[in-house]
C-alpha cells in the first residue's frame, strides 16, 4: 500500500510510536548523574520562571499605586506641589536602597512580561514554530531593560 | 518522514482556529489576563524614561513631567492601572489556587488567602504612596 507523505506526526503516530518501542533499563554506567539542587535552580526555565514570578508579586503589588500616583493623581493636580520636585526626586533616588528598589521596580515586570508573551506569540498569535527564537527575543529584551535600568540608575 | 506502515486506525486531530481564545468567556479573560503583561512592560519603559530623564538633569526632568500631563499619556496611564487592577486581582487569585497553606492538619480557605494578599496590598500601597508624596 503507498503512503502519502506525511508532514507533521500527528497524536497517532506517536502514540504507534511509542507501541513499537520496548522499554529497557539503562546500563548504570551510562545512567546521568543527578544533577544538584544548586545547578537546578540555575538551569534557564526555573531561572526565568522565578523571574516572572518575582515580577507578577511586584506588578501586582507595586504597579498600581505607582501608575495611580506618577499617571494620574500627577497630572490631576491631587500631589502636593513639591511632591515631584527634582530636587526632592533626585535626593530621595541619590539613595542605594531606593536604587535598588527602582532596579526591582522596573526590571522584574520585564521578566514578568517576557514569560507571559513569550507564550502569547504562540498561543494568542497561532506562531507555534521559532520557539527559540521567540524565547530569546523576549528574555533578551528584559534582560537589555534590566542592564539599562542598572545603568541609568548608577549615573543618577 | 515515517516510510512504515499506514495506520490502521482513523486519527482524530482537533483543528484548533488561531482565534480560538476569542470564542468563550473563560478564554477572553485568560487572554486579558496574560495581555496585562504588555501593560505592565509598557509602564517598565515610562519608568526607564523617567529615570533617564532624571540622570540627565533638571531640564530634561522637567520636560518629562510636562510629558506626563499630556491628555495622551494621561489616558495611557489610565488603562495601564485598569490593567495592573485586574493583574493584581487575577494573580492573587491564582497564587492562592498555586500556593496552598497548610495550619496543622487544615488548609487555610483560599478566600483567607486572597484576603490575606488583599491586606498586604493596601499596606504596600500606602508605604508607597507615603515616600512618593510626603517623605
Amino acid at each position: 500500500m503507498d503512503r502519502s507523505p506525511v508532514a507533521e506526526l500527528s497524536l497517532g503516530d506517536i502514540l504507534e510510536d511509542s507501541d513499537a518501542r520496548e522499554v529497557k533499563r539503562r546500563p548504570s554506567s551510562a545512567r546521568p548523574r543527578r544533577e544538584s539542587r544548586m545547578r537546578q535552580l540555575l538551569r534557564p526555565e526555573p531561572m526565568f520562571w522565578g523571574l516572572f514570578s518575582a515580577g507578577g508579586f511586584v506588578a501586582a503589588l507595586l504597579l498600581p499605586i505607582t501608575v495611580g500616583i506618577l499617571g494620574i493623581a500627577f497630572a490631576a493636580g491631587w500631589l502636593p506641589m513639591e511632591a515631584l520636585s527634582y530636587e526632592r526626586i533626585v535626593d530621595l533616588v541619590s539613595h542605594p536602597l531606593a536604587k535598588l528598589y527602582l532596579l526591582a521596580l522596573v526590571s522584574l515586570p520585564l521578566f514578568h512580561w517576557a514569560h507571559r508573551f513569550r507564550y502569547t506569540v504562540h498561543h494568542q498569535f497561532g506562531v507555534h514554530g521559532l520557539k527559540r527564537l521567540i524565547a530569546v527575543a523576549c528574555y533578551g529584551t528584559a534582560i537589555a531593560g534590566a542592564a539599562l535600568a542598572a545603568l541609568v540608575l548608577l549615573r543618577i | 518522514m515515517r516510510t512504515e506502515a499506514p495506520r490502521r486506525y482513523p486519527v482524530y486531530v482537533p483543528k484548533v482556529p488561531p482565534t480560538w481564545w476569542l470564542q468563550t468567556a473563560p478564554f477572553r479573560r485568560f487572554a486579558a489576563r496574560e495581555f496585562t503583561a504588555v501593560f505592565a512592560a509598557a509602564f517598565s519603559v515610562i519608568l526607564l524614561l523617567f529615570l533617564f530623564a532624571l540622570s540627565q538633569g533638571k531640564e530634561a526632568y522637567e520636560g518629562f513631567l510636562r510629558w506626563l500631563r499630556l491628555p495622551a499619556v494621561v489616558s495611557l496611564s489610565s488603562i495601564i492601572l485598569l490593567a495592573m487592577l485586574y493583574h493584581a486581582g487575577t494573580w492573587f487569585r491564582l497564587t492562592a489556587h498555586i500556593q496552598v497553606i497548610r495550619v496543622g492538619k487544615n488548609d487555610v480557605p483560599r478566600g483567607a488567602v486572597v484576603a490575606a494578599l488583599l491586606g498586604i496590598w493596601i499596606v504596600v500601597s500606602a508605604i508607597v504612596a507615603y515616600f512618593y508624596v510626603w517623605f
